[in-house]
């Protein structure tokens, strides 16, 4: 267990986010309801002229289909250029280490990667990339995938709202998502991170002389701006391979807590929003219960054991404690920033890094994150909400079978991109060939792997290692279909709402803005979800804990 | 794609390639350049990686990167290759305090003066966060503008 | 003529008597198991026919490849060892029990729906009906139940008899009420070529009638087979059931297929029929068995109480209703009002009163008249004019006039009444059959036969006297207003133009009304009362009975303006019917219930019929309704939560050989080689332990819905977590102490 001290660290920074993203939840409400504020002076004119440019019809609302395949279609345009950008940078701009183009197969998975807010990476950027591929690429990839995140759970939200006519307009929505919501954030959060010393320079690499005379090279960059949208857009991708490991990106304990209230004051904000927006507020309190109930399981398991004070793959200015907080906090939102390498986290706190993948909500991804809570919603309503003796109902709209189905097919997708890859990993021997062994240590990495690839989450263990054409290719695959899948089903369900008939709640119906409910909510979640992994998670990390691991730098056995 | 589709077709991809391309040039141009400005114009010595000099105004690395010392007259960090960054300039006051007797031996410094050395360069805490740590680069620096003559070697290397 | 008056009640009375007795629980599961039930069960194990049901298919996949591993283990290499054998044909035999107990179940639900369907079609064709049958050129009356009747039969219909089928008229004209049927209250006449429809009565006369449709063509029969049927088309929260439960196999599939993979990829050497124990233990076994019965079952429960339903959605739908509307007549109150008090005005006696409203109430055959004598002949206010009543002038109620009476001719001779069975006493006994009298002496015995005047009494709405009589006192309005407010109903009462008094008829409550008003209150539904009362007297009712919300002053037509309004604000609602008016209504309504008793045209609008006519008896279909979806919901739940307690038992046996440490994960320290038999027998006696509940339903008091929600979640939902845990130890240590496994 933890100290007291750091009990206290937790809840006052868990509670600071929470007040903030609350008192930020109704900004984002009328961002998308545009309503009128005063930004719109400055705004209106540019987002215009941006409209008119492309041929946008403001007012237009889309269905379902025309909502999820505007944003996909965006999204693989936007993989386009910056794979070309990718494998191309040689002959662009802003490469002062003359870094050649990136293989194919490495490019792919980036771009994939990257426009699904995944980011998982297989390069270290410090290595690969020059400035103007960090800058077009990657930071440009981070900004959008967040915003068509935010897009997407804002338009779910909308299909529950009385007498909505649709889910809204993709390219508004996105629009508005990037020019109100994430570039004044991330210009806040990108001058305080460099005021705490995170870098921002376009002249090269410093080559310097250490105080001994040995040669060195200070890797220096268009950090900050990039690290502001990975963690406000719980995009994860590090402007270095180490991630926030690496000192220049996140130079001290306050930059460290910075970047952990970044990572979660959207996904927070956002189990906020869903009461504003359809004009229930207490319907937020399952959605804001089931995140942080979740989050604080996943926390407690992750400090069962007492953190390290320093140890190896740690860093010193953060040691066992930070690192495992960020761990599980970059889970549960699905960021997959690190400032640790998972090596040297201890197994259940990479359990409890597991349990935020596989749940995705706790409070998830923005957008995603929301959505995945209100799937979750609806199954626990309709498979316990039985039990008080009506049809299963939410916000008066009756759940039908189409919309179980459709409920059905993306919890589906989970278990199926995550064990099946799994399992070929190991039976081709694609596994076995970088390093891991048919063990608890080896087994953890690969399904953590692909875990981190369905979930859209990007944090890995195998970093460069994982620079193969097979994980390369598979990820993308896995990344691809954990993310576009899920989201396609759940607009589908939605969109189905729009115009259904719906009862006002009455005295009969089921309460889902209640205590019990928000608590079952969390129990049927951890059934539904947690247990469905349980032998796979028995064969990981739980194995590797009864087998005594303090970290998975040891070389792990079976027997 | 048959014939009838075409203008269907052309009528989405206008915004559909004109929302990638101005997302380009918002998110991964105009965004990053001006934070640089801002960056560099406001807060040069963060902006630009945090460099540390020696007394005579030598730059020989970053304040938040390993130096890589290794000889016994300085504070050494942790074996690189055990951290997560492989650069990790920081040590812990245990860690530091152990290279006492050695920095002591090799240099002549008491040891008291070293552990105040120590005990007044601490890092990372505030209010009830953080646990505190050195960084190394901190303290030869300044054990070098302190003991120029131990120190001179170094110094002189220029 | 007023012998012709004491025929006997009504078919619907009978039957709510009958019926009563035989209601409560379902009679003992185990007298339905019969070997036709078990073989029948066994049937049913066939493939094919177990397809409708994917998760007890899949088990029995499974029953054959551990069967196939015992019979050759060598062809299994990486994934079975000889030594297991006797190990798989125990497993191969749990896992066939289990399917068989889910057939079982099936068996069970629909040997229970056809029991209460065949007795519910008994009551239906009791009616015994005159058929005319001709031999050797002589008609010759055969009495013949109203089943037995084919198209083409000719029947003799009397005065008095109910039409028993829809028949065409071939000889005879008579005077027929289809007020029931149509809702015209004008007798109609019927002649040759004419068509007569089932539940019709004839008033008058007597006619000869050819059948024209057989009786299992009826409207009732062709329900009770719909609903029979094992091709019975599932609800649609049983499809959206499905539909998760295939879901989860699938998952639960994919999980099995990553775990055998990876053991055989990785060396774990996990044995396949582990696996599958852990796949069947963790597949929604309980549910998957119990879902058709259950939802067979409420349909059963509703024939259990004479109530047949067109779909099993229906009573789902009733489930939901949000607002119920009630008809004061027949679901608050006994369906008529009951003299209490006569009230007389100055310079009258109650004995007056009595005497001329015993008078005037003779020919009038409505609960309320009879209701008048009775209270008369309990004071002893026995008219001595009786005799002469056999010859009155009888003034019919009428709507027009909203009064009726009777005039004493002059000059008829009175006669004393005499006592004993052949006078006042037998005539008393036979026209109240069905009521206990008071053994009172009429003391009208010897009274004189002085006043052989020509009289004439009226009694009626008390606006409708005012007008007929010299004066009213002025108390008058005042005295009305005062029975109005009490909830009664005031009855003017004159004799020769003067106004004797009142009447004060009081509504009378069923019995239970009133709890069952304060259930369906708890459930968060609305009851709204409707009434022809006037505003003062329907309060005052709806006030007795615990109700807020009713609409006075309603016809049968303002229902469906009534259901509209509440679907408007997005209601689901309920109401009875049974005339022809209501038809539009019950159709509009989302759960309808018409009386057997009713019209056609109202039965065929309604979702459910009440064979009983007994209209509080939507209340019971509403609580039916919440039972089916709660009893499925309990079951689900308590399936899935069985799960968390089976992952513990087999993971940590899974890889026993290979992976010792997870050994640390069995928390409930179970034997190694009992581990998973002990889950797989848990997995499969849960089903013949949850078939009463699934067939009986969820026992529940009323309550609001998150009480309900919580309740139920503590049950079946925690309850589904602990109940494994415990059983499995249990039957772990049976398996090892007395077993010596």
């Amino acid at each position: 267990m933890i100290s007291p001290l750091e009990i206290a660290e937790l809840v006052l920074l868990l509670a600071v986010v929470l007040l903030t993203a609350w008192l930020y939840a109704p900004f984002i409400v009328k961002v998308f309801k545009r309503t009128p504020s005063r930004v719109d002076k400055l705004l209106n004119p540019i987002e215009n002229s941006i409209y008119k440019l492309l041929g946008i019809q403001v007012d237009r609302s889309m269905g379902w289909k025309e909502y999820f395949f505007s944003a996909l279609l965006v999204n693989i345009a936007q993989m386009a250029i910056a794979f070309v950008i990718l494998t191309e940078q040689g002959l662009l701009p802003l490469n002062p280490m003359h870094f050649h183009g990136m293989s194919w197969d490495l490019a792919l998975n980036t771009v994939v990667s990257f426009a699904t807010n995944t980011n998982l990476q297989h390069y270290a950027g410090e290595m690969t990339l020059s400035y103007f591929s960090q800058m077009t690429a990657i930071q440009f990839l981070q900004f959008t995938s967040a915003a068509t995140g935010l897009c997407c759970g804002v338009a779910m939200v909308r299909g529950f709202i009385l007498q909505s006519k649709g889910l809204g307009n993709f390219y508004v929505d996105f629009v508005r998502a990037i020019t109100r919501i994430f570039i004044p954030i991330c210009f806040v959060a990108a001058i305080i991170l460099v005021a705490l010393g995170v870098p921002q320079t376009l002249s090269g690499y410093i080559t310097v002389q250490t105080v001994e005379g040995a040669t060195q090279q200070v890797l220096v960059g268009p950090v900050a701006s990039l690290v502001s949208i990975m963690q406000v857009g719980t995009n994860g991708g590090g402007y270095y391979g180490a991630n926030s490991a690496y000192p220049l990106q996140n130079p001290s304990p306050i930059t460290d807590l910075v970047q952990i209230f970044l990572m979660l004051l959207i996904p927070t904000a956002l189990c906020f929003i869903f009461g504003d927006y359809i004009g229930k507020k207490k319907e937020s309190l399952p959605i804001i219960v089931g995140a942080y109930a979740l989050f604080a399981i996943d926390l407690g398991i992750a400090f069962i054991p007492n953190p390290v004070t320093v140890g190896p793959g740690l860093e010193t200015r953060f040691g066992g404690f930070m690192s495992t907080f960020w761990t599980v906090v970059t889970t549960a939102v699905t960021t997959g920033s690190v400032n640790a390498s998972l090596s040297g986290i201890h197994p259940l706190a990479i359990l409890a890094a597991f349990m935020g993948m596989l749940i995705q909500s706790t409070p998830g991804g923005k957008g995603v994150g929301l959505m995945y809570l209100l799937m979750y919603i609806i199954i626990t309503i309709f498979i316990v909400g039985l039990m008080s003796g009506r049809t299963p109902e939410y916000l008066g709209i009756k759940i039908v079978a189409r919309d179980v189905k459709l409920v059905m097919v993306a919890f589906l997708i989970h278990p199926l991109i995550i064990i099946i890859p799994t399992v070929i990993a190991y039976a081709s021997g694609a596994a076995a060939a970088i390093g891991m062994g048919p063990n608890s240590l080896g087994f953890t990495q690969i399904l953590y792997e692909y875990t981190s690839s369905a979930a859209n989450n990007g944090s890995d263990f195998l970093g460069t290692l994982g620079n193969t054409p097979f994980f390369n290719v598979s990820t993308a695959i896995v990344i691809f279909l954990g993310r576009y899948g899920p989201i396609m089903c759940l607009l589908a369900l939605s969109g189905s709402m729009l115009g259904r008939k719906r009862a006002t709640a009455t005295e009969s119906s089921l309460k889902t803005s209640s205590w019990t409910f928000s608590l079952v909510l969390v129990a049927s979640i951890l059934v539904l979800v947690v247990l469905t992994f349980f032998p796979f998670l028995a064969l990981g990390p739980i194995l590797a804990y009864f087998q005594g691991h303090l970290n998975f730098f040891s070389l792990g056995l079976w027997v | 794609m048959p014939e009838e589709n075409k203008p269907k077709w052309r009528k989405h991809a206008r915004p559909i390639i004109g929302m990638a391309v101005i997302s380009l040039l918002i998110c991964g141009l105009f965004f990053p350049l001006l934070i640089t400005g801002i960056a560099q114009a406001t807060m040069p010595y963060q902006a630009n990686g945090s460099r540390a000099y020696l007394p005579n105004g030598r730059l020989v690395g970053s304040y938040l990167i390993d130096n890589n010392f290794t000889e016994p007259v300085f504070f050494q960090a942790r074996n690189q290759s055990l951290t997560a960054s492989g650069v990790d300039p920081d040590i812990t006051v245990p860690e530091a305090q152990a290279q006492v007797p050695r920095i002591s031996n090799w240099t002549g410094i008491s040891q008291t003066t070293l552990l105040n050395l120590i005990n007044s360069n601490k890092e990372g805490t505030f209010w009830i966060f953080g646990s505190p740590y050195l960084d190394v680069l901190n303290l030869n620096l300044i054990l070098i503008q302190q003991y120029p003559q131990i120190y001179q070697k170094y110094v002189a290397n220029t | 003529m007023s012998e012709t008056i004491a025929v006997s009640t009504s078919n619907t009375e009978q039957r709510t008597t009958k019926t009563s007795e035989e209601r409560g629980k379902t009679p003992g599961l185990f007298r339905l198991i019969s070997g036709k039930v078990l073989v029948d069960s066994v049937v049913r194990l066939n493939p094919v026919s177990l397809l409708s049901n994917p998760v007890m298919f899949i088990v029995e996949v499974t029953f054959f490849i551990v069967l196939a591993m015992a019979v050759d283990p060598v062809a299994f290499a990486h994934v079975a060892s000889l030594s297991l054998r006797a190990f798989y044909i125990e497993v191969a035999a749990i896992l066939l029990i289990t399917v068989w107990f889910a057939t079982l179940s099936d068996s069970l639900a629909e040997k229970q729906a056809r029991t209460t369907a065949n007795s519910l079609r008994k009551i239906e064709t009791e009616v015994m009906t005159k058929k005319l049958v001709i031999e050797g050129g002589e008609t010759k009356v055969v009495p013949t139940p109203s089943e037995k009747l084919r198209k083409g039969d000719v029947i003799s219909l009397e005065k008095n008899d109910v039409v028993p089928i829809d028949c065409d008229v071939t000889a005879g004209i008579a005077m027929v009420d289809e007020s029931l049927l149509t809702g015209e209250s004008t007798p109609v006449r019927k002649a040759p070529g004419d068509q007569l429809i089932g539940g019709s009565k004839i008033i008058s006369d007597s006619l000869t009638a050819r059948v024209n449709v057989n009786p299992e063509e009826t409207y009732i029969n062709q329900m009770i087979r719909l609903v029979e049927s094992s091709k019975r088309p599932k609800t649609p929260n049983e499809q959206a059931v499905t539909i998760v439960l295939i879901g989860l196999t699938a998952i639960f599939t994919i999980i099995i297929i990553g775990m055998l993979g990876l053991s055989i990829t990785l060396g774990l050497a996990a044995d396949l029929s582990v696996l599958i124990a852990l796949y069947v233990c963790l597949l929604p076994t309980t549910i998957g068995a119990l879902l058709p019965a259950i939802g067979l079952s409420g349909i059963s429960r509703l024939y259990e109480r004479r109530i047949v339903a067109k779909s099993g959605k229906s009573i789902e739908t009733a489930g939901d209703t949000d607002t119920i509307l009630l008809d004061k007549t027949g679901t608050i109150t006994v369906g008529n009002r009951q003299a209490i008090e006569f009230l007389p005005f100055d310079g009258h006696t109650e004995r007056e009163i009595g005497e001329a409203a015993f008078l005037s109430s003779w020919h009038d055959d409505t609960p309320e008249g009879r209701s008048i004598i009775r209270l008369a002949y309990e004071r002893g206010y026995i008219p001595k004019e009786l005799n002469a009543l056999a010859l009155s002038e009888v003034y019919e109620f009428s709507a027009s006039t909203r009064t009726s009476g009777v005039k004493l001719q002059k000059g008829q001779g009175f006669m004393l009444p005499k006592t004993g069975e052949k006078g006042t006493k037998g005539r008393f006994r036979r026209k109240f059959a069905d009521v206990s009298l008071p053994d009172i002496e009429p003391e009208t015995e010897g009274a004189g036969t002085e006043d052989e005047q020509e009289s004439e009494i009226i009694k009626g709405a008390p606006d409708s006297i005012r007008a007929l009589v010299k004066s009213v006192p002025a108390k008058y309005d005042s005295v009305l207003q005062g029975i109005s407010q009490a909830g009664d109903t005031p009855i003017g009462i004159e004799r020769n133009g003067e106004l004797l008094g009142l009447i004060r008829l009081k509504d009378v409550l069923k019995p239970e009304i009133k709890d069952k008003v304060q259930d369906v209150k708890a459930m968060g539904i609305r009851p709204v009362m409707i009434t022809g009362d006037q505003p003062l007297t329907a309060r005052n009712i709806a006030k007795e009975v615990g109700i807020e919300e009713f609409v006075p002053q309603a016809k049968p037509e303002d229902k469906y303006g009534i259901v509209r309004k509440e679907q408007a604000q997005t209601r689901v609602v309920a109401m009875i019917g049974d005339g022809t008016n209501d038809a539009p209504a019950l159709a509009l309504a989302d759960v309808g219930l018409a009386m057997d008793s009713g019209t056609q045209a109202a039965k065929e609008a309604a979702n459910m019929v009440d064979m009983e006519s007994n209209p509080a008896k939507i209340i019971d279909v509403v609580m039916l309704g919440k039972q089916l979806l709660m009893t499925r919901g309990a079951v689900t739940a308590f399936s899935i939560a069985n799960d968390v307690a089976k992952y513990f038992a087999i993971v940590p046996v899974l890889f026993a050989t290979t992976l010792p440490q997870l050994e640390s994960l069995n928390i409930l320290h179970l034997g190694l080689h009992t581990a998973v038999l002990s889950a797989l027998i848990f997995n499969a006696i849960i089903i013949p332990l949850l078939i009463p509940l699934a067939m009986r339903g969820v026992a529940f008091k009323p309550a609001n819905t998150m009480t309900l929600f919580l309740r139920n979640t503590l049950i079946y939902g925690v309850g589904g977590i602990v109940a494994p845990f415990v059983g499995i130890k249990l039957i772990d240590l049976l398996l090892t102490l007395v077993f010596h496994l």
